[in-house]
């Protein structure tokens, strides 16, 4: 900028402002939708949770509703479920999901347009019918125990959904289940704009197909990677569905997430909205920290 | 491969685009217009329920017997989660746009709502005699000294249980009629031994059973100020030793689900079925189960001053405090609040069990079932109801259920009952101060 | 050696693809079957169809359910896309101090739960309906609006943006293309993939949208699929043979856009990688 005053330099300075004054104009449309239907409904959120009582009489408490979390044991088992759930099942659905695009995107594979479908199908079957399904192959005498018997892998039915222990593991089945083929989407489709001549290269350098995966594929899909990290993480600290839909946080509440129980603050308990304000900003800080995290571990800053 | 885009496919693109925000726009125009005008001038009631075949049948009766040629109500089905999401998000905004006129509540709800939205809703005890009704409905449906509620069906409990089952283990109607949960107890034991059925089945989430063993009693969870009695409770103490004998001793089979819990019965799997009447038509929808189903009274808990008599669900309308409340108050006050003759059609018609006494004394109510060996279903019903127990649902069943199955889940598993119910009574008072 | 893989590949994907398809093919056969059967879990298929499938017209307002949940998706789907995709853009290519931190605000919009600004959300639609009542409650308008901005498509097209290469912008200027023209003539043609992903998604989301479309939709001639599905499901004695049914009917769509999506995904277009 100090050599601003010869002529060729203020014509790429004024070039550069109004590129940058273009750039504004593309994001523009989408920085005013979200202040009007996210950041201003948040802010009323967030006065909210100072709020306490039911339904529409609610007053002033300060950040009483926060103290209270500490002493709530509901939301604590709920806060170590949830993060349970994050710790074991996103890393998994997202090797999965890294690992069945790469296979599917052998251009050399047959049927690869029926293996994608059915991967991805679980994430378009209603819950409603999933939850009914799942219940059943769950279920004591369901397939999945008597398969498991047949095999003779297990000696006596395992409790899936009525077993504290087991519930939680039939939980992260469900939404790994659920949730690989969804994101197989995004690897699959940034794999298409890897430059192929890479491969090329590398496989005249004689580099394996492992090496190929690690060397290339993982440091070229880096940015998806983050993305899909980033948003699953969000996606199973928000964790409801597969909950309501499958173990109502049961038994007990040994399989209750934060959302479920957000939203019994809100609508199956008499509701007591300033309350559920204050978890769901429990959530935001949660995903703010581990986001922050994983854009430092991706070393997006570059 | 720029040409991949080109300009006619965006001329198209944007010409598609437009006829479709205008179409969306110009369904909502029709829409809100019509919304307007009917809040406006009173007219065009609209009421929420859930159930096309109970509910929602059940209100398309009431209009056909109500004499006003000027009156015109659009009846719209919705869940009842979505019921509670939609008028809780309605209320709580303040925005009473686009609510309904009428609304079915379920009784266990209907405190939360109307403490929590106090002007909200409209005292229609004028328009209907509360005397009328099941004893057992006033309490949940009124709120500091006003009816708020038109008391709608009954979910009186009965045991439904199979002869064949029972006889096989040597027992006849009289060996049923008026026990209490300890005897059944002992019978699913006999039942198991003899027969290998199962006496049951039963969701470990849902702890509807022990609300219906409680209310044998007329206890419940809080007492009528709200105050929450988990500790010392020794109905609800009663319910849960019950409730542990019956998981013990292998004669319940665990479901998970809606779905499944039918299936127990449907296929024969399970000896008895203790729930709300509602669920009569699902058992009679196994066809080939005809003659081999009775209900006998709900057992009691062993204890002085419990009846044979319960209730399971049940719900009640409700009149919102806007444009139309008159109306809509006359057309309830006129039909469910004082129509014997609809109460018959609604008995015969939908199948449905109103709370309405004087209704029972007529000819549709002594109808005999064939599928139930030809008892008077209907009748007895209608008399166990009458017997029903008042209690005060209050405003927090729900969450403490929640708070609850998290404990019966240790005590299952060993806990001592004395700690169970102290450690819930500890949580629940920090969380519904 | 490298049969082996293949033939390890190929079972690999087959139990995969069982595992995933096993219940959808459960939903097939129940749709045949009488409610009573499938409360049962029978898998072989009946001759009850004909009759569930009337049943649901007759109970139902199905088609124009289908029509409702297909007019929101269809505008939403391209709506966020061009918005998603121009802003992702924008962030990427025009990258700045100043943009960059406006981009991390806005990402904190996807990390709050949708359930904690419905109440305030709705408070301002109503608001909206008194002055411009075809946006506001109960119009099919208000159901995308929200969803058609949105922190999630921003953030894939900026990620995807890093991938794009650059040249092909500072190529575009040399050619004489405006800063607009680069956008639409350059980067969406080749960014094909990446805008098939987004349908896909847009689309699905769109379609599955419970919470919001139930409470803000008010009238039953707006009523969408996931609503009509819950109303089934709702009473004292469903009909699983008819719920069934309607579910089939409603996976059907997504089902098709994302196989028909699919196909752009295809590998080689500039030399192959062969397992």
């Amino acid at each position: 900028m100090s050599q601003a005053s010869s002529p060729t330099h203020q014509r790429t300075f004024a070039q550069r402002l109004r590129k940058n004054y273009i750039g504004w104009l593309f994001i523009i449309l989408s920085v005013l939708g979200i202040s009007l239907f996210y950041f201003y409904p948040m802010v009323q959120a967030f006065l909210l949770s100072l709020q306490s009582g039911m339904g529409s009489s609610l007053e002033y408490v300060g950040f009483d509703n926060y103290v209270r979390l500490f002493n709530d044991p509901t939301f604590i088992t709920a806060l170590t479920n949830t993060i349970l759930y994050l710790l074991i099942q996103v890393p998994v659905m997202i090797v999965l999901a890294l690992v069945f695009s790469v296979l599917l995107n052998d251009p050399t594979l047959k049927f690869k347009g029926f293996f994608r479908t059915a991967i991805f199908l679980p994430a378009v079957t209603s819950l409603v019918a999933y939850a009914v399904i799942f219940k059943y192959l769950f279920g004591n005498d369901g397939l999945v125990n008597d398969f498991l018997l047949g095999m003779n892998i297990i000696s006596s039915p395992i409790a899936w959904l009525s077993d504290p222990f087991w519930a939680k593991i039939t939980i992260i089945i469900a939404i790994t289940w659920r949730w690989t083929g969804y994101n197989m989407i995004f690897y699959l489709s940034a794999l298409q704009n890897v430059d192929k001549s890479m491969y090329e290269a590398a496989r005249i350098d004689g580099a394996s197909a492992m090496q190929q995966f690690f060397f290339i594929t993982i440091p070229l899909l880096k940015p998806i990677i983050l993305f899909t990290s980033i948003v699953s993480t969000i996606g199973t600290l928000q964790l409801f569905d597969e909950v309501m839909n499958i173990t109502s946080g049961g038994p007990g509440n040994s399989t209750m997430t934060i959302s479920m129980y957000i939203y019994n603050l809100s609508f199956e308990y008499t509701p007591d909205f300033g309350y559920a304000a204050t978890v769901s900003y429990v959530i935001l800080i949660l995903v703010v920290i581990l986001s922050f995290i994983q854009f430092r571990v991706a070393g997006d800053r570059d | 491969m720029r040409e991949k885009f080109s300009t006619k496919f965006w001329l198209l693109i944007v010409a598609i685009l437009t006829a479709m925000v205008l179409a969306a726009c110009s369904g909502g125009d029709d829409e809100g217009g019509g919304d307007e005008t009917t809040e406006g001038n009173g007219e065009g009631i609209t009421a929420w329920a859930w159930d096309p075949n109970f509910n929602i049948a059940a209100l398309e009766l009431a209009l056909e017997h109500y004499d006003n040629e000027d009156f015109e109500m659009e009846i719209i089905e919705n869940a009842q989660d979505d019921i509670v999401q939609r008028l809780n998000t309605g209320l709580s905004s303040g925005t009473m746009n686009g609510m309904p006129n009428i609304v079915l509540i379920e009784d266990q709800r209907a405190q939360s709502f109307l403490q929590s939205y106090p002007d909200a809703f409209y005292p229609i005890g004028d328009y209907f005699n509360t005397e009328d009704f099941a004893e057992y409905k006033i309490a949940p449906t009124s709120f500091d000294g006003e009816q708020y509620g038109l008391p709608f069906d009954t979910g009186v409990t009965g045991f439904f249980y199979r002869t064949d089952y029972l006889e096989e283990a040597g027992y006849t109607h009289d060996d049923l009629v008026d026990i209490t949960w300890n005897e059944y107890v002992e019978i699913a034991k006999d039942v198991k031994e003899k027969t290998g059925q199962a006496m049951l089945s039963l969701d470990p989430n849902d702890l509807g059973i022990l609300r219906v063993m409680m209310q044998t009693t007329g206890t419940w969870y809080t007492t009528e100020d709200g105050t929450i009695q988990l500790e010392g409770n020794e109905p609800l103490q009663m319910a849960l030793e019950n409730y542990k004998e019956l998981m013990d001793n292998d004669v319940v089979k665990l479901n998970s689900d809606w779905s499944q819990y039918l299936e127990a019965f449907n296929s024969g799997d399970v000896a008895s079925v203790p729930a709300g009447n509602w669920i009569a038509p699902s058992v009679e929808a196994e066809e080939s189960q005809a003659g081999l189903w009775r209900v006998a009274p709900t057992p009691r808990l062993d204890m002085e001053g419990a009846v044979n008599a319960s209730n399971q669900g049940g719900s009640s309308f409700y009149v919102l405090n806007i444009d139309g409340k008159e109306e809509a108050a006359e057309f309830l006050g006129e039909t469910f609040g004082s129509n014997v003759e609809f109460y018959q059609d609604l008995v015969q018609e939908v199948g449905a069990l109103g709370t309405y006494i004087p209704a029972s004394e007529g000819d549709a109510y002594q109808f005999e079932n064939e599928f139930f060996n030809n008892q008077q279903v209907v009748y007895d019903f209608s008399q166990w109801m009458e017997e029903i127990p008042q209690v005060d649902y209050g405003m927090n069943t729900y969450g403490i259920e929640d708070i609850l199955s998290a404990e019966i889940q240790q005590y299952l598993d060993g806990k001592s009952l004395e700690d169970v119910l102290s450690d819930a009574q500890t949580q629940a008072e920090n969380q519904f101060k | 050696m490298k049969k082996l893989k293949r033939v390890f590949t190929y079972l690999f994907l087959s139990v995969a693809a069982i595992v995933s398809i096993f219940p959808f093919l459960w939903m097939l056969v129940s749709m045949t079957n009488k409610s009573v059967d499938v409360t049962a879990g029978r898998l072989i298929p009946g001759t009850h169809f004909i009759q569930n499938l009337n049943n649901l017209l007759d109970q139902t307002q199905i088609g124009t359910a289908l029509w409702n949940s297909f007019l929101i998706a269809v505008i939403t789907t391209v709506l966020t896309l061009l918005i998603g995709s121009l802003a992702g853009y924008g962030f990427e290519i025009y990258r700045s101090k100043g943009k960059d931190i406006v981009f991390n605000i806005l990402i904190l919009s996807m990390m709050i739960p949708f359930a904690a600004i419905m109440i305030p959300l709705y408070r301002l639609f109503g608001q909206i309906s008194a002055d411009a009542p075809l946006i506001g409650l109960d119009t099919l308008a208000a159901a995308f609006l929200p969803t058609i901005i949105t922190a999630f498509f921003i953030f894939f097209f900026r990620q995807n943006t890093k991938m794009f290469a650059r040249e092909l912008v500072e190529a575009g200027r040399i050619d004489g293309l405006s800063e607009w023209g680069i956008f639409f003539r350059i980067y969406m043609p080749t960014m094909k993939t990446t805008y098939a992903a987004a349908a896909i998604i847009a689309f699905m989301n769109s379609w599955n949208n419970y919470l919001w479309p139930l409470v803000v939709l008010q009238s039953p001639e707006k009523q969408t699929i996931p609503l009509l599905i819950s109303n089934l499901g709702a009473g004292y004695t469903p009909d699983y043979g008819v719920i069934m049914t309607a579910i089939v009917i409603a996976t059907l769509p997504t089902a098709l856009v994302f196989f028909l999506m699919q196909r752009h995904f295809v590998a080689g277009m500039m030399g192959s990688v062969k397992g």
